[in-house]
């Protein structure tokens, strides 16, 4: 199948045309197109082809190498190998992609070789298993092995090369329209020729001009789409892309969202003890102290400055609490889910059990930890590391009254912001952690009259707090709308403790730290994860929807943060796993172990270079001892038992030779019997010498073979003739010695 | 295991039926447009670098308008198809289809497909398959042991085109087609395949038409070799002689076989031939051969017991030729016998039976090793196609020996595996050939 006359010419003009090279595009359309004219063919043989497609691919490669280097390939990939980072990993993506519009852009000259080659051959079509590395292997195997050869297609190049050089010139930033129409005129071109006669010529046009209006308004949708896309939010895309981490400044809550809480069974952090050992309740990630109106929680202090935390001498340990010492320790998996807009690398806050005092084996750039207890760590996307832990001291420390001093202006400004009265932040015994919202305080202060409270040990109102949400508060992620006779002024929290008594741990945690506040004692309110379920492989795992709060009480005696759920524990409960949570499970263990891999958390690097020593062991063998495996090779070759190599008409061969009527190389044993004849004492004997021939042929090459009878003819007249040929010369040497 | 399977099995079905419809479908210059679709599609996401994207519009639209156009074809034909009586595995034939124009319209830019039944096995026959695969091949073996594409294709036939047919007229087609295996080869239907205007996309007109073709199994040449045996008496009298036996009435020469009276040797013709020639009478006495067909295989698409098929067929169409009688035939767990009146014409019989035959993957060999046992004191010699050398066949070659039966053993192996089969010396009959896959030929010609 050719191209029409022209055709591929007007396209190799246009392609110069848009992609600026229109003097090579001039040139090479004028040379192909110039085979109509030319009658001198030449006969390009299979192998001919093969050889030029070779220069083609060479080309090729040439060319890849330039647009490689010249779109900064080789700076862009070494810096990502170096720091792996977004804007390294943006960097690679753009030198790859500038690497191939920059060879497809060249590709009608890479090719033209191979195509003018075919356009002067005296053949119309060129075998496949010239492009096709594998055809042709498969062919020379097939040859080698002596098999029937496998038909080869033969395949005429000129449509291929059109169509390269209509999307060649695509490969241009022009927001023109002149390649959509060029591209529609040779397209036209190009199908009017294949065009079905059985329809009218009219039908045809009336059609191609619906599809090019189509198509005009198409792409124009594409590219006003494509404008749209890319002036989204990135920010958008990066929240599909994957679940953000924890702010240590604040934190939303789902109070007072109607309908279901969405439940995700996606496992986030793997922990596992030593031997059977219980693993911490829960893992906190942070604390706030102000609960503002739009129901969020936020941090109470405003120098929200993180301490660096130095590492110990291995880069690898990590002391939270100097003097603490933590008998407890638990190893955790977790993922660092954010970018840094410092370094590029990861950072995230770590899920720490309560009272962790130093973390061990962390392969991380940094660790910092605040005044609210939260760690944050920079470093590779999944970290595993082992917290050790115990009850006592916590790395948050309660509210300094020089804290409201030292940052006064700011402070007051900060809990202004959120609706604290301003006469109680200036007052000098203002602390946060005591600070209950003044909508929020005459719900609980009808709750605490209920609770008959008349002592002021923190041990037993904690105790008596804790029934009472046991005994009269239900667990529910499903909120109804409100009713229409609720109060004006009634708060979620009000409304929770007063009249639902449902909620989710949020509501809890929130209602639980209000009211010991009001109780005078301080409370903190604290998010995290709730550790619960064991896993198959051992250890246990916490899911998304282990994702819980809970409040934290200040103990004065111990002088030390301390964990108070009141959750009711109903909320854990595994209502069984449907199957697709299993796949999930195991999906998700296959990317926590690609992402060990990734991060460099396991020991198969290691295990990867030992695993290379045996390939270096095998090349370097095969790179000195393959010479003598060759001459093995070729050894074994010659001891290949070709059938009737015995025979002894070889004998008469070597006798004769030895005479000097040597058998030249290529010359068959009848032409040679024939010259030896010229020496009498052989042409007396040629006649049984041609029968001999004859018997050694079919001893040789005869399928059948020779029968017994025939074989020791053979043997037994070879013996005669040698015998005849020599004895006569003893005679004569005889005679000689006689005269003597 | 099994429910993974059925998804594969699925998943080869679907996939094999849109490969056979898009080769169909797609005219060459359609297969094109599709694939420069999918290029401008890949390029025009990069608008800032390309703009490939206007290429890819027109490009969509132009497939589109044109399966449009392929949505119906309306058309009134008649066809009829002339089939030959058999078809050879691996040898290309030819048939004849009579296609009549009754619509009023010349019909023109036609294109004829022979639908032939679809060849896809059912799920045991795949997965069958599918485990004798896993067995034969190595996973990650580059290069090697290549699986076939298409293993199950029966029948490559190719489409023709269709001269113009004027309103009431016939035109008569040729079509060419390489049937691959043996077998009964089922048509199904006639397709008719209208592009459309720009030449992309083709609109189909099916016409059911039921036919069907015997597919003999491949044949070797055989060279002319003296078949063991000696005579024997048989019991069925003249009526089970042919041509071949010895009575009383002169029918032909032949080359003397052990076992011949020397009364009968033609003295006059073994002057002139220089070797020893009996007269041939028609008699109850005559050698009457065996063919032994072994079946016995769990790859139901092993290579090598269809090269066995190959070598029995060609022994069974070859030796009715020559001097002696092959009418027993052994395969699998059945005998057929195919003396009847004093024709030799069972040779097409043969072959039939052949043509069907199907690996026995639920019986033992010992089936077929009680089935010749019964019949042992009515044969001469015979000839054992198998498809091993274990114990089971040794043993039945062994007993076969001790009744006395010259016997001729092939063993057909698999490429490669030829050199893994050392048989005892001690235990072969003295004829006996190993035949590999890929050089059958040339081991045939050794015999």
């Amino acid at each position: 199948m050719k191209t029409p006359p022209m055709l591929v010419g007007a396209a190799l003009i246009f392609w110069g045309w848009q992609t600026g090279y229109l003097w090579a595009g001039a040139v090479m359309a004028m040379v192909l197109e110039g085979s109509r004219l030319v009658k001198a063919r030449w006969d390009f043989s299979d192998e001919d082809f093969n050889r030029i497609w070779t220069v083609c691919t060479l080309l090729f490669l040439g060319a890849a190498v330039i647009a490689f280097t010249d779109n900064g390939g080789p700076a862009r990939f070494s810096h990502f190998f170096q720091n792996p980072n977004l804007a390294s990993q943006t960097g690679v993506g753009l030198a790859a992609a500038r690497t191939g519009s920059a060879i497809l852009r060249w590709l009608p000259m890479v090719l033209f070789l191979f195509i003018a080659a075919q356009a002067f051959s005296s053949r119309e079509e060129i075998p496949v298993t010239t492009i096709s590395l594998l055809l042709r292997l498969r062919w020379q195997k097939a040859r080698k092995l002596g098999r029937p050869l496998p038909a080869v297609r033969g395949m005429n190049f000129s449509h291929a090369y059109f169509a390269t050089c209509l999307f060649a010139a695509s490969v241009h930033s022009s927001a023109g329209r002149q390649y959509f129409w060029g591209f529609c005129a040779l397209l036209a071109w190009a199908l009017w020729t294949h065009r079905t006669r059985r329809f009218r010529a009219v039908t045809w046009a009336t059609a191609m001009a619906v599809v090019f209006a189509l198509g005009y308004y198409g792409q124009h949708g594409i590219a006003q789409f494509q404008s749209y896309v890319q002036n989204l939010d990135p920010n958008w895309f990066m929240h599909l892309a994957r679940r953000r981490g924890v702010s240590t400044d604040e934190t939303r809550t789902a109070i007072g969202d109607i309908g279901r809480l969405k439940l995700s069974g996606k496992i986030v952090i793997r922990l596992s003890t030593e031997g059977d050992a219980e693993p911490p309740p829960y893992l906190r990630e942070a604390s706030y102290q102000l609960f503002t109106r739009s129901r969020e929680w936020r941090v109470g202090r405003t120098n929200q400055t993180f301490e660096v935390v130095s590492p110990e001498t291995n880069n690898l340990d990590w002391i939270l609490l100097p003097e603490k010492i933590a008998p407890l320790r638990v190893q955790i998996a977790c993922f660092l889910p954010d970018d840094s807009p410092e370094t590029g690398a990861r950072m995230g806050v770590l899920p720490l059990p309560t009272g962790c005092a130093r973390l061990e084996n962390l392969p991380v750039f940094s660790v910092k930890k605040n005044l609210d207890g939260a760690v944050v760590a920079e470093g590779p996307g999944l970290v595993m590391f082992d917290a050790l832990y115990g009850p006592g001291a916590t790395i948050d420390a309660p509210f300094e009254p020089d804290e409201r001093m030292a940052t006064n202006s700011f402070f007051l400004q900060h809990h202004r912001r959120f609706s604290v009265d301003p006469k109680l932040v200036t007052n000098t015994n203002y602390n946060p952690d005591l600070f209950v919202p003044a909508r929020e305080q005459p719900a609980l202060n009808e709750v605490i009259s209920q609770l008959h409270i008349t002592t002021t040990n923190t041990a037993e109102i904690l105790r008596v707090v804790g029934s009472f949400f046991q005994n009269h508060f239900k667990y529910s992620t499903w909120q109804a709308r409100e009713s229409r006779g609720s109060r004006t002024n009634e708060t979620q929290i009000s409304r929770f403790l007063l009249s639902t008594h449902e909620g989710h741990c949020e509501y809890f945690a929130t209602a639980t730290v209000l009211l010991l506040r009001q109780l005078g004692i301080p409370a903190r309110y604290a998010i995290g994860y709730a550790v619960h379920e064991k896993s198959a492989g051992g250890g246990y795992v916490v899911r998304l929807r282990d994702g819980h709060s809970w409040c934290l009480v200040w103990n004065a005696k111990r002088h030390a943060w301390e964990d108070f759920d009141t959750t009711p524990a109903i909320w854990m409960q595994d209502n069984g796993r449907s199957w697709f949570e299993r796949i999930s499970d195991a999906w998700s263990w296959v990317e926590f172990q690609f992402a060990r891999f990734r991060w460099g958390q396991t020991n198969l690097r290691p295990y990867l270079l030992l695993a290379l020593a045996p390939v270096v062991l095998v090349l370097l063998y095969q790179i000195f001892f393959r010479r003598k495996r060759r001459l093995r090779a070729g050894a074994r070759d010659s001891q290949i038992e070709w059938p009737g190599v015995d025979s002894e008409f070889y004998l008469v061969e070597k006798s004769l030779a030895r005479r000097g009527i040597v058998r030249k190389p290529g010359e068959s044993f009848s032409d040679w019997i024939q010259r030896a004849e010229s020496d009498p004492e052989i042409a007396s004997a040629a006649a049984p010498l041609r029968e001999l021939l004859k018997l050694h042929y079919r001893y040789r090459f005869d399928p059948r073979g020779l029968s017994a009878e025939d074989r020791r003819k053979l043997r037994v007249e070879t013996e005669a003739f040698l015998k005849a040929i020599t004895e006569p010369r003893r005679e004569v040497l005889g005679t000689a010695n006689e005269g003597h | 295991m099994t429910q993974i399977l059925r998804i594969v099995y699925a998943v080869y079905r679907l996939f094999s039926s849109f490969r056979f419809r898009v080769a169909r479908r797609f005219t060459r210059a359609g297969a094109m447009v599709f694939a420069a679709i999918v290029l401008g599609a890949v390029m025009g996401i990069d608008t800032e670098n390309t703009v490939a994207y206007q290429a890819f519009t027109p490009l969509l639209f132009l497939l589109v308008c044109a399966m449009i156009f392929s949505w119906r074809f309306r058309a009134r034909f008649s066809v009829r198809r002339f089939l030959p009586r058999f078809g050879t595995a691996g040898q290309p034939l030819s048939y004849a289809v009579v296609l009549k124009n009754n619509s009023t319209r010349t019909q023109s830019d036609l294109m004829l497909f022979d639908d032939m039944t679809d060849p896809r096995p059912r799920f045991n026959e795949w997965k069958a398959v599918q485990l004798a695969n896993e067995k034969r091949f190595r996973s990650f073996r580059v290069g090697k042991d290549r699986r076939r594409a298409s293993p199950f294709k029966v029948a490559s036939t190719k489409s023709a085109a269709i001269p113009v047919v004027p309103p009431g007229g016939e035109t008569e087609i040729k079509i060419e087609m390489l049937p691959m295996k043996r077998g009964v080869l089922s048509f199904q239907s006639v397709t008719l395949a209208r592009p459309d205007p720009f030449g992309l996309f083709r609109a189909f007109y099916k016409m059911p038409l039921a036919s069907s073709l015997l597919v003999l199994p491949k044949r070797y040449p055989l060279s002319d070799f003296a078949m063991p045996g000696a005579t024997r008496y048989q019991e069925g009298g003249v009526a089970l002689a042919s041509n071949v036996g010895q009575s009383e009435e002169f029918v032909a020469l032949r080359d003397y076989r052990r076992g011949d009276p020397l009364r009968h040797i033609h003295w006059r013709s073994w002057a002139k031939a220089g070797k020893p020639i009996v007269k041939e009478f028609e008699d109850e006495f005559f050698v009457r051969h065996a063919l032994v067909l072994d079946t016995f295989t769990q790859d139901p698409r092993s290579e090598a017991f269809e090269e066995a098929v190959s070598v029995a067929a060609s022994f069974a169409c070859t030796i009715p030729v020559q001097e002696t009688l092959l009418d027993l035939l052994f395969v699998g767990s059945k005998a057929y016998c195919f003396t009847a009146g004093r024709g030799v014409a069972h040779g097409d019989q043969m072959l039939e039976i052949l043509a069907s035959v199907l690996p026995c993957a639920n019986k033992p060999f010992s089936t077929l090793e009680h089935l010749v046992f019964n019949h042992v004191g009515q044969l001469s010699g015979c000839i054992c196609v198998l498809l091993a050398w274990d114990a089971p066949r040794r043993a039945f070659v062994k007993k076969l020996q001790a009744e006395g039966i010259p016997l001729l053993v092939l063993i057909v192996a698999e490429t490669g595996d030829a050199a893994k089969i050392r048989p005892d010396p001690a235990e072969i009959p003295e004829r006996f050939k190993i035949l590999e896959v890929g050089r059958i030929e040339e081991g045939l010609a050794a015999l």
